[in-house]
């Protein structure tokens, strides 16, 4: 083989290399273009789940930035809840995500102060949290989610049952 | 040929909406539309692929949405714009991506989103669309009109409940009442759903959409036409929804779930000359109706529909019939009585993407033909090994036929429904789908025969008699009420009448509070737990609660509550567990509870909740009824059913601790 031939063999090949090596790191690790979205029944403890579809990430978009906007959705989804006509433990009325920020495997989910409007009791804030933690540790490399409100830890809603203080685990359910 | 027309007919009035949009911002970047009667002006607009933009901060896109009940949600930097609207449905861009979703469906923009500066611009005309709203001229102003977008009719046979929905929520007012029909007005609102429809369930022959009014003050009328005898009940607003329930004639209204506010209704008025009689009008065609439709009728798009490649999997319990359908369609269903089992369903308003197909199946499916039977009609029959249990539902993605291995008798043998942003379904929709409840290691059961105790707690109480027992809330904090009466004022009841029954059973018996007060916080614990600073006087309260029975060595931590929720739906009695040390105590006292009150047994439920998770010892959180729920509330209020839980729970403590001796301390 003639050194020019090997050489651009070469370049070829560290092409090819540099360009898969920068596909892959452009993705989060397995998300993929679908997500599951939980919500809590009405016996209050059993979940159901629908699916969404989710975007393939952008062109210069880095993995921690795919990984940042899929917890975003998937937060919002799992809010929001499922369509209308199934029955399910929902979020007070109003309750939105204000943002979203990942910290190594804990994702962090600011909601609107919307979400203190319980009816009270355990019912209600144990299925939205559980809906809520199910949905985004669905994302890998997710296993926690620190739920703040407006900004600001809390230990619990007022008159509230949950702690939220400490990041929630699909284990704490 | 009508549904030719219009296609054409609103596939230009969007195009012709896009330019209306885009010539307005075209000039000045800022543009005025009007809305339910008043201005929005709407000041960040560009334009894109001759078509107008709109940026998220616009202030008159924030006050569009405000009025419609929807939030945005999106941060600099982020890549989706999340819209969720009035009914939980999210409208989801993306920036760079043409692709937009609409709860389950996904369309093309007409250009992608895009960054200007910080701010992202959205195409204007498909997010008015994805918010139920049409743009309509009015001499020299764009009305920005609510449109009602689907009516959906759920359930069969007896009973059916109507579900209309639309831009933001939707408030139907009774106009005419008659014993054949009622007629519902929608002020406000323009329609594209113009015609009448066979519905045939619950009572209800078909229903009419008419829409009336002025380009600024549209009206929708829908006509219910009732067979003699149906029943229904007040409409009901669900998450912004407007649904009516009906019962045929011997059959009552089916049970709104979810429901969570009556609409308001005004009382029968006098009802225009078109509704004022009671029967069935001859309503047209599903084509529009020049003389009934404003111009916002031509608004939605309604292309052909295409019917992609059909498949047939077998499954455990027979085989599923995937029907891939793009865009919206109507179809019809029918079924021909054993012993000849050939099953059909008409996808109309379709075009077949390929050839036909003829083609042999295994069981219970033997065969699978599919052709365009007609010009605008797909034609997909099965033949089926039995008279076997067959269900049909429209999904995000088409039509799925389930077939069973079952034999079933007097099956319907035939229905309708439609897929795309139509959607009408005489079947549950199956966009929802059961998680199996083994996968999360729950206790799904709670049969006699499968309770497994939980492990022996590793705490040893420095005083085993004592039991300390929490009523919830108090003082401030009057936790859920109802008719005046408040759940701290029921657990302390409750509460007190443990605590005798105990003490006369030999047991030391502390309570968190004795009376209606805050419970303060005295202990050093509590203060080292809460000095990072952000604890809230609420979980003070609960610490303080849990340093009683923790200071005090007590052997148990029970905590007296009364559950509640936003509608009357849930009910029952539920006992809560943090710790896996509080298992057996859950589960004992819950299978008395269950037993013994008369209430719905919800079984024990695991939850990170803060007065059982930081008491030290095995502690449980008994939710022992649902205020909000009328036959549980009749419960709560009665002295003798609230000294049944007391006993029942004295009965399980004393079950548990008999079961569970302490090894170390005497009894």
């Amino acid at each position: 083989m003639k050194p020019r031939t090997a050489l651009l063999l070469l370049l070829i090949f560290v092409a090819v290399a540099f360009g898969t090596w920068k596909f892959l790191s452009s993705r989060a690790p397995g998300v993929g273009d679908h997500l599951d979205v939980y919500y809590t029944k009405l016996d209050g403890t059993t979940l159901g789940r629908w699916t969404v579809s989710m975007r393939p990430p952008e062109p210069g978009e880095s993995a921690a930035e795919h990984l940042h906007n899929t917890v975003l959705y998937a937060a919002v989804q799992a809010v929001a809840g499922p369509p209308s006509d199934v029955a399910a433990i929902r979020f007070p009325p109003g309750t939105h995500v204000l943002g979203v920020g990942v910290n190594g495997s804990t994702a962090t989910v600011d909601l609107s102060k919307d979400v203190e409007t319980q009816s009270g009791g355990s019912f209600g804030e144990t299925g939205e949290f559980k809906e809520l933690v199910y949905t985004v540790t669905g994302i890998p490399t997710i296993d926690a989610v620190q739920v703040t409100i407006e900004g600001s830890r809390v230990a619990t809603l007022p008159g509230g049952h949950v702690e939220l203080d400490t990041p929630l685990r699909r284990s704490d359910f | 040929m009508n549904s030719i027309r219009r296609f054409v007919a609103r596939t230009s009035s969007l195009v012709a909406c896009a330019v209306l949009l885009a010539t307005g911002a075209a000039r000045a970047g800022s543009a005025s539309y009007l809305f339910e009667g008043r201005p929005l002006a709407f000041t960040h607009l560009s334009h894109a692929a001759g078509a107008a933009a709109v940026g998220i901060n616009d202030p008159g896109l924030r006050s569009l949405l405000r009025s419609l009940g929807a939030l945005i949600t999106w941060r600099p930097g982020e890549r989706y714009v999340l819209i969720t609207t009035a009914q939980a449905q999210i409208i989801s861009f993306s920036v760079g991506d043409r692709s937009y979703d609409v709860g389950p469906l996904t369309s093309n923009a007409h250009f992608a989103p895009y960054l200007l500066g910080t701010e992202v611009y959205l195409p204007f005309a498909d997010l008015l669309h994805a918010l139920s709203l049409a743009p309509e001229r009015d001499g020299g102003t764009t009305v920005l009109e609510r449109e009602l977008t689907s009516i959906d009719v759920r359930g069969s046979g007896g009973e059916a409940i109507v579900v209309a929905r639309g831009a933001g929520s939707l408030t139907g007012h009774l106009v005419h009442e008659g014993a054949s029909s009622l007629v519902y007005e929608f002020d406000g609102v323009g329609s594209t759903l113009a015609g009448t429809r066979s519905v045939n369930a619950g009572g209800v022959r078909s229903l009419d959409v008419r829409v009336a009014g002025s380009v600024r003050a549209p009206k929708t009328f829908v006509t219910l036409a009732l067979a003699p005898g149906t029943k229904h009940d007040p409409p009901r607003s669900n998450n912004g929804d407007f649904e009516l329930a009906f019962g045929a004639a011997g059959s009552a209204p089916p049970l709104l779930a979810g429901a969570s506010a009556p609409v308001a209704v005004a009382q029968p008025t006098a009802a225009p000359a078109a509704f004022a009689t009671d029967t069935p009008l001859p309503g047209p065609s599903l084509a529009p109706d020049a003389s009934a439709s404003t111009p916002a009728s031509a608004a939605a798009p309604q292309g052909v529909a295409t019917v992609g490649t059909v498949s047939v999997a077998t499954t455990a319990t027979g085989a599923t019939v995937t029907i891939p359908v793009t865009g919206n369609a109507q179809f019809a269903w029918h079924r021909l009585r054993a012993p000849d089992n050939r099953f059909w369903i008409d996808i109309s308003n379709a075009q077949l993407a390929s050839g036909p197909v003829d083609q042999a199946e295994a069981d219970p499916v033997t065969a699978l033909r599919v052709r365009q039977n007609d010009a605008q009609t797909v034609r997909v029959a099965l033949s089926v090994d039995g008279a076997k249990d067959i269900s049909v539902s429209p999904s995000a993605t088409g039509i799925v036929i389930g077939v069973g291995n079952d034999v079933v008798a007097d099956a319907p043998r035939f229905g309708s429904g439609s897929v795309g942003t139509l959607v009408s379904s005489n079947e549950p929709q199956p966009l929802v789908t059961p998680v199996p409840p083994d996968e999360y290691g729950e206790y799904p059961s709670i049969a006699d025969a499968d309770w497994k105790f939980g492990p022996p707690s590793a705490y040893v109480p420095t005083n085993p008699k004592l039991i300390v027992i929490d009523p919830g809330h108090g003082g401030a904090d009057i936790g859920s009420t109802r008719n005046g009466v408040t759940e701290a004022s029921l657990t302390l009841d409750m509460a007190k009448r443990l605590q005798a029954i105990l003490v006369a059973r030999g047991w030391q018996v502390q309570l968190t509070h004795d009376t209606n007060v805050d419970v303060k916080r005295t202990a050093q614990s509590s203060q080292e737990a809460i000095s990072d600073g952000y604890h809230s006087t609420d979980a003070q309260d609960l610490q303080a609660r849990d340093d009683i029975a923790n200071n005090a060595g007590a052997r148990l931590f029970v905590s007296i509550h009364v559950n509640a929720f936003i509608n009357s739906g849930p009910s029952g009695t539920t006992t809560y567990y943090s710790k896996p040390s509080d298992v057996a105590l859950a589960q004992i006292v819950q299978r008395d509870l269950g037993a013994n009150l008369g209430t719905k047994n919800d079984g024990i439920i695991k939850s990170r909740l803060y007065v059982t998770l930081h008491a030290k010892m095995p502690a449980v959180l008994i939710e022992t009824a649902f205020i909000s729920n009328p036959d549980d509330f009749a419960k709560l209020t009665s002295p003798d059913w609230r000294q049944k839980v007391a006993e029942t729970i004295a009965d399980g403590i004393d079950q548990y601790t008999a079961r569970y001796p302490v090894q170390s301390a005497n009894q």
